[in-house]
């Protein structure tokens, strides 16, 4: 049963292969149908998403620059979490101090 | 531009802004695409539209062809993957059709043909629209087109193992729905 369905689908590929489409008919006159969408086109210009899809890379550069940017530059982060807030009380008081709060 | 130039020349004085010479290499190569295209398609609309496709996208990226491998190759390529993305279209269009619908078909198709090959064509056509597209490419490709394993990876960018795998899978859904076909005209 296998086997037959196996030679009635190699029967078909076979007699397919030889029976291609004619397309010269569709192929008339192609190069010139052709060539002014490519005018129409260029004369439409890029579109909007297209551009955007273009300045992707520009805008993984530029987060790439400032992510290298802030982890050598940017201020350095305390691993130590008690100090962090210490000492971010520390500037609140010296500003009420200041301030005369 | 002499018609007996090369695709490298062609492909430069394209680049060089000369829509004469791209016009060459479309009329050199437009009979393999649209063979190609034929293969998938359903009407005639559909073939142009996919010949359009590729050879638009072909020259839009003309600058980005390495001349690693022949003009054609990277053409079919191109091709392979505009059909690809006109069957998915169209399965999502069509979602998925009743099986009925296709036995008519294929009543009328057996009805009209005149040729056995034609007939075969038409019935091996039906069939495969129940493929997915990935399958329909492969199997296409390897049992029609009669490409290589390894070709057919080159063109399609998917893995050896992977097309050996749609096109053993294609076969199968094959089987079964010409089975199926079968039994339901004995019935």
């Amino acid at each position: 049963m296998n086997k037959n369905a196996d030679e009635r689908l190699d029967r078909l590929f076979a007699a397919a292969r030889d029976a291609r489409v004619d397309t010269s008919a569709l192929e008339e006159h192609f190069e010139t149908r052709l060539m002014a969408r490519l005018r129409e086109r260029q004369k439409a210009g890029i579109p909007w998403y297209a551009l955007m899809w273009r300045m992707v890379p520009g805008f993984a550069v530029l987060v790439l620059l400032i992510a290298v940017y802030s982890a050598n530059y940017g201020p350095s982060s305390s691993g130590d979490l008690f100090a962090a807030i210490s000492s971010g009380q520390e500037e609140y008081l010296a500003g009420n101090v200041l301030s005369g709060e | 531009m002499p018609e007996q130039s090369s695709d490298e020349s062609l492909i430069s004085a394209t680049l060089s802004g000369d829509e004469g010479a791209f016009a060459l290499l479309v009329t050199r190569y437009k009979r393999r695409i649209f063979g190609l295209a034929a293969r998938f398609a359903r009407d005639r609309d559909e073939v142009e539209d996919i010949c359009q496709e590729v050879f638009i996208k072909a020259f839009e990226n003309l600058a980005s062809f390495r001349h690693d491998a022949p003009f054609e190759h990277w053409l079919t390529r191109i091709a392979v993957r505009a059909s690809h993305d006109a069957l998915r279209r169209r399965r999502r269009e069509k979602g998925q059709s009743g099986f009925d619908d296709y036995v008519f078909e294929v009543r009328d198709y057996a009805a009209e043909a005149r040729h056995e090959a034609r007939q075969a064509r038409e019935v091996l056509q039906w069939a495969m629209s129940r493929l997915k597209a990935e399958e329909r490419i492969v199997i296409t490709l390897l049992e029609l087109e009669e490409y290589t394993v390894r070709e057919i990876s080159a063109l399609t960018g998917w893995s050896e193992a992977n097309v050996k795998v749609r096109a053993h899978r294609a076969r199968q859904v094959l089987k079964r729905v010409l089975e199926a076909n079968n039994e339901q005209e004995r019935g």
